[in-house]
C-alpha cells in the first residue's frame, strides 16, 4: 500500500540548469559578499521554495480512477479513461499529467486545469501488442507546475487487469471433420421447426394455425401437426496447443479466435476444445466473449494436459499451428 | 451573439514574457552604464527586430551567428586577457550578444529555457555591476516577468507534450488562457517570491569565502593592498564593481553627480626599491580619536559619512573621508547593542577594525573637513621631529638624476612651494598611461626620464622621493577617490577608483598638505563621457584647471610627542587623521 504522503522528485531540464545556476550564484555570492547577488539568489531559491509548495498543492486531494475497456484486442486501438477528481474545496490543480507506473501498460493523459471540488476524464489511447493478461499496478499523479523545474509526482494503488484478445486476422478456409452434419438439422422430438413431427386431433383452445388443413379435408375432422424441433449448427474448434510454441502458437490461437468470431457472426453454437480446457457449446456475445477469453489467456506448453475432447455433436474444426 | 474575447493568446504571452524578461535583464545590466553606448543601443534594436521579422529569420544564416559570436568571444577574451575590460563586464557583453541571438531564433522549448537563462545571467552581472536604484526596479520586473515566463512556458510546452501539435493549437491560440486574471494571479506569486527573496535576503548568513577571488585586474592598484610594486606588466584596468556605499550628511553642495572626495584607507611609507610597504609595527586600540587642535576659528565643519563597505573589499581597514575623523561608530543605527567591532590603529594613524570577519560591514564616520590655510604652512621650516625621520628616507639607490630634478625645481624654496612646484612639474610635463613600465631596474628613474609616461603611483611615487631628496618629510598614501551619484541617495565607490596619493609633511602643529594635481583613478574615465586612456586626460586636466589653494588640503595632526604609537612610535606617527586628495591612479 503506497501511503498518500510519498512524493518523487526529479528535476527537469530546466531545473537542473535552474539549479546548477542557483547554485553558482550561491557561490559567487558567498564568495564575494555582494548584496545584490545574494538579493538574486533569494529569488531564486525563493521560487524553488514557491514552486515546491504549489506543486504539493497542485496534487493534494487529487483522486484518479481508471476505466478499462470491456473488450481490447491486440493491435487494435483501445481507450482507457482516467478519471481525476479534485477533492480540494477551494484550490484547483494545475498541470496534472495522469499516468500509468508500473505493471505492463504505458500510457498518460495530461489536464490543464482541474478546478475545485470537480471532476474530470482524460483519456490515452492503448495498442496492446499481445493477447493476455495486463497488469496495471499504480496511477502517479504528476505535476511540474508552476514553473517547469521540477516534477513532483504522486503514485497511488490502483491495481487492475485487463484480458486483451488475440489480434483478429481473417478465418482459414477449414474443413470440418464429418462428424456430423452441416447446417441445422432436427431432432426428434416436437418443438418450433418447420418439418412435421407427427398428425394427430385437433384440441379444442388450440392455435388455429396448428390446424392441417388438408389432412382435416381428408379425414373430416380437424387434424393438428406437430412440428419438429430444429437444432442450430453447432461446430467445435479444436486446438491442440500442447505441441506449439511462439509464434506458432500465436498464430493458431489468432485462427481459433477467427474461427470462433466466424462461427457465431454465422448462428452457430460454438464450442471451443483445447488440451486441458472444454468450453461448452454456445452462442451469442456471451459465448464469444468467453471463448476469446480463453484463447487469450491460453499458456505455452502443458504436456501433462490431455489431449482435447470434440464436441462429439458438432461439427469439428481442427486448428493446427 | 458572444463577443469574441480580446487580449494576448498563450502563444502571444509567452513570447512577451520571454522578451521582456530578457529585456529586464538586459536593464539590470544597462543601469550600470558600463556596457557602452552601442551595446546599450543594440538591445533595444535587436527586440524591436525580432518582434519584426524575427520568425522570418529563425533557422537562416547560422553560420553568420556562429561567427558573429565566435569573433565577439575571441576579442572579448583578448580583452580581457589584455586587462583592458573587466571579465564580469566581457561576460556581461557576450551575454547580450547570446540573448539577442536567442531571440532572433526562438522555435523550441529548448531555445525558450535558453533565453530565460540568458536574461538570468544577465541579472546577475548587473548585480555585480550595479550600484543603482534602476537596479532594484529591474530587479522587481524581472521577478514578475521572469515568473509569467517560466509559467507561460512551462504551460505551453506541457500542453503541446500533453496534446500534440494538432490538439493543443486551439488551446494555445485561444485568448481564454492567458487571461488578466491568470498574470495577475502569477504576478501575485511573483511578489510571494520577491518577499520570499527578501526573506532570504535577511536572513541567510551572508557570509564571505573569499577563496576565489579572481583577478580583476593584471597589474596591482592602490586602494587596500598593504604592498605596491612598480615592476609589474600588463595594463590597469577599470573595475566596474562597487565596493563602497557613502551616504553623506551634509550632501555636498549641489548634490554632484561625481564626488570629487578621498577615501583614506592606509599609508605605504617604506620604499622597497620597487614600491611601497606599510611600515612595521603592530595595531594598537583606540578608544577615543584624538581631538583636533583648536584653531581659533568658530565652528567646525563636521561631515558625517555612513560607510558600507562590499564584504570583499573590507580587509579590515577603516575608510575615512577628508578631514580629520573625530570618531568611528560601528553600531547600526538604532541598535543600541555595543559594537562587536572595536577600533585599532598603527604607527602610520591608519584606523583598522577588528575583528575582521565575512560580509559587508558599515560604519560612521565623522570628520572635521575645515582646511587650514594654505598660505599658513609656509615660512614653517624644516626643522622636523625625529619621528617623521622614516619619512625622509631617501634610498641610496635613487638615481642621481631625480635628485637633481628635484633640486632644479624645489631647491632653495620654502618646502610648501617646492612640493607644489614639483606636483605642478609632474602634473605637466609627464603623461598619464595605464600601461605598466614592466621589470625595470628602477622604475622612478625610467617613469621620469625614459618613458615620461606612467600611472597613478609612479606619479605618487616619484613625488615622495623627490620631496624626501630635498628634504622634506612626504609619504605615499593609498584609498580610493570619487564616487557616483545614485538614485538611491548614495555615492557608489567603486573598484576602479582606487587612488594613491602624497601627503606631506609641515612642522605646523602636524599639518599635512596632500597632493591633488596628479591624474586620478581608473575609474575616472567612468564618470567621463570618454573611456579608456582618454579619461584620464578628462581628469587631468580638471585637476589642473584648479587653484594650488583649492587642490591641496591641509591637516594638522596632534601635538607632537602625544600618546599615540607608544609602543612603535612615542612621540606618534603622521597627521591623525590625513585624508588627503591627489592624484594618482591604480
Amino acid at each position: 500500500m503506497t501511503p498518500a504522503w510519498k512524493r518523487r522528485l526529479s528535476f527537469t531540464r530546466m531545473g537542473r540548469w535552474y539549479t546548477g545556476l542557483t547554485i553558482g550564484i550561491g557561490l559567487a555570492a558567498t564568495n564575494t559578499g555582494n548584496n545584490l547577488l545574494f538579493l538574486v539568489l533569494g529569488l531564486l531559491l525563493a521560487s524553488i521554495i514557491v514552486s515546491g509548495i504549489l506543486s504539493e498543492q497542485s496534487l493534494r486531494g487529487v483522486r484518479v480512477e481508471r476505466r478499462l475497456p470491456s473488450v481490447a484486442t491486440a493491435g487494435q486501438p483501445a481507450l482507457i479513461g482516467l478519471q481525476a477528481r479534485n477533492g480540494k474545496r477551494r484550490a484547483p490543480s494545475f498541470s496534472l499529467e495522469i499516468r500509468e507506473r508500473g505493471g505492463d501498460v504505458a500510457g498518460h493523459g495530461f489536464l490543464v486545469l482541474l478546478p475545485a471540488a470537480q471532476s474530470a476524464e482524460v483519456a490515452y489511447r492503448f495498442v496492446p501488442q499481445r493477447r493476455g493478461l495486463h497488469r496495471f499496478e499504480q496511477i502517479e499523479v504528476a505535476t511540474r507546475a508552476p514553473f517547469g523545474l521540477f516534477e513532483k509526482s504522486r503514485p497511488m494503488d490502483a491495481p487492475a487487469e485487463l484480458v486483451v484478445f488475440p489480434r483478429e486476422v481473417p478465418a482459414p478456409p477449414l474443413v470440418g471433420r464429418t462428424l456430423a452434419r452441416d447446417g441445422e438439422r432436427p431432432e426428434d422430438r416436437i418443438g418450433l421447426g418447420l418439418e412435421v413431427h407427427s398428425l394427430r386431433d385437433h384440441r379444442p383452445g388450440e392455435d388455429a394455425r396448428s390446424i392441417h388443413w388438408r389432412s382435416s379435408a381428408r379425414a373430416g375432422r380437424l387434424i393438428a401437426v406437430d412440428r419438429e424441433q430444429e437444432r442450430r449448427k453447432r461446430v467445435c474448434v479444436v486446438l491442440d496447443q500442447r505441441p506449439l510454441r511462439g509464434e506458432a502458437l500465436e498464430r493458431a490461437v489468432e485462427h481459433a479466435a477467427a474461427l470462433v468470431s466466424r462461427e457465431l457472426d454465422g448462428g452457430a453454437e460454438v464450442s471451443l476444445a483445447l488440451a486441458g480446457a472444454f468450453l461448452p457449446a454456445g452462442s451469442g456475445e456471451a459465448q464469444r466473449y468467453a471463448a476469446l477469453r480463453l484463447l487469450a489467456l491460453l499458456g505455452a506448453g502443458g504436456d501433462g494436459l490431455g489431449a482435447p475432447e470434440p464436441d462429439a455433436e458438432g461439427s469439428v474444426l481442427q486448428v493446427r499451428g | 451573439m458572444p463577443r469574441a474575447p480580446r487580449g494576448l493568446t498563450l502563444l502571444q504571452a509567452q513570447r512577451w514574457a520571454g522578451t521582456l524578461t530578457a529585456a529586464f535583464g538586459f536593464l539590470a545590466c544597462a543601469v550600470s552604464g558600463e556596457m557602452g553606448p552601442a551595446m546599450t543601443a543594440l538591445f533595444p534594436l535587436a527586440v524591436a527586430g525580432s518582434a519584426v521579422a524575427g520568425r522570418r529569420f529563425h533557422g537562416r544564416m547560422q553560420w553568420g551567428w556562429t561567427v558573429l559570436l565566435v569573433g565577439a568571444l575571441l576579442v572579448l577574451g583578448v580583452q580581457v586577457f589584455a586587462g583592458q575590460i573587466d571579465i564580469i563586464l566581457a561576460a556581461a557583453l557576450f551575454a547580450e550578444l547570446l540573448c539577442i541571438h536567442r531571440l532572433w531564433h526562438r522555435r523550441t522549448e529548448r531555445d525558450e529555457l535558453l533565453l530565460l537563462l540568458l536574461a538570468l545571467l544577465l541579472l546577475c552581472a548587473g548585480a555585480a555591476l550595479s550600484a543603482e536604484v534602476t537596479f532594484g526596479f529591474a530587479f522587481l520586473a524581472f521577478a514578475v516577468s521572469g515568473t509569467w515566463a517560466l509559467a507561460l512556458t512551462h504551460l505551453r510546452f506541457a500542453i503541446e507534450e500533453g496534446r500534440g501539435p494538432a490538439g493543443s493549437a486551439a488551446l494555445l491560440n485561444s485568448r481564454r488562457v492567458a487571461t488578466p486574471a491568470l498574470l495577475g494571479g502569477l504576478a501575485a506569486l511573483a511578489f510571494f517570491g520577491i518577499a520570499g527573496a527578501a526573506l532570504i535576503f535577511l536572513t541567510f548568513p551572508r557570509v564571505t569565502i573569499g577563496g576565489l577571488r579572481r583577478a580583476s585586474r593584471p597589474a596591482p592598484i592602490a586602494g587596500l593592498g598593504d604592498r605596491v610594486d612598480l615592476s609589474r606588466h600588463g595594463t590597469v584596468a577599470d573595475d566596474p564593481r562597487v565596493i563602497l556605499r557613502v551616504r553623506l550628511d551634509p550632501a555636498p553642495r549641489g548634490e554632484p553627480r561625481d564626488l570629487a572626495m578621498h577615501w583614506r584607507a592606509r599609508t605605504l611609507s617604506q620604499w622597497t626599491g620597487h614600491g611601497w610597504q606599510s611600515p612595521d609595527g603592530g595595531l594598537i586600540p583606540v578608544l577615543r580619536l584624538p581631538q583636533r587642535p583648536p584653531r581659533g576659528r568658530g565652528v567646525p565643519s563636521v561631515l558625517s559619512a555612513d560607510i558600507e563597505v562590499v564584504g570583499q573589499f573590507t580587509d579590515g581597514v577603516v575608510f575615512t573621508p577628508e578631514g580629520w575623523p573625530l570618531g568611528v561608530d560601528f553600531r547600526q543605527p538604532g541598535t543600541p547593542r555595543p559594537a562587536a567591532r572595536r577600533l585599532y590603529r598603527n604607527a602610520a594613524g591608519d584606523l583598522f577594525y577588528q575583528p575582521v570577519d565575512s560580509g559587508d560591514v558599515r560604519y560612521s564616520v565623522v570628520a572635521d573637513t575645515d582646511e587650514p590655510d594654505p598660505a599658513r604652512v609656509r615660512g614653517r621650516g624644516q626643522r622636523y621631529p625625529s619621528w617623521v625621520e622614516a619619512d625622509l628616507a631617501v634610498p641610496a639607490s635613487l638615481d642621481a638624476r631625480v635628485r637633481a630634478l628635484a633640486e632644479r625645481l624645489g631647491a632653495g624654496k620654502d618646502p610648501a612651494d617646492a612640493a607644489a612646484a614639483v606636483e605642478r612639474w609632474l602634473a605637466t610635463a609627464l603623461r598619464y598611461t595605464r600601461d605598466l613600465p614592466g621589470d625595470v631596474a628602477d622604475p622612478i628613474a625610467d617613469f621620469l626620464f625614459v618613458r615620461r609616461a606612467g600611472h597613478c603611483e609612479l606619479f605618487s611615487s616619484a613625488m615622495v622621493l623627490m620631496l624626501r631628496s630635498l628634504g622634506i618629510p612626504a609619504r605615499n598614501v593609498t584609498g580610493y577617490f570619487g564616487g557616483r551619484r545614485t538614485d538611491a541617495g548614495y555615492y557608489a565607490v567603486r573598484a576602479g577608483d582606487a587612488h594613491s596619493w602624497v601627503e606631506v609633511y609641515f612642522p605646523m602643529r602636524g599639518t599635512c598638505v596632500s597632493t591633488r594635481r596628479l591624474p586620478p583613478s581608473a575609474g575616472a574615465g567612468r564618470r567621463g563621457s570618454r573611456r579608456g586612456w582618454c579619461s584620464s586626460g578628462t581628469a587631468f586636466s580638471r585637476g589642473g584647471a584648479r587653484s594650488w589653494s583649492t587642490t591641496i588640503s591641509y591637516r594638522r595632526r596632534r601635538r607632537c610627542g602625544g600618546s599615540v604609537s607608544s609602543s612603535t612610535r612615542p612621540d606618534g606617527g603622521w597627521p591623525e587623521r590625513t585624508a588627503a586628495p591627489g592624484g594618482c591612479v591604480g
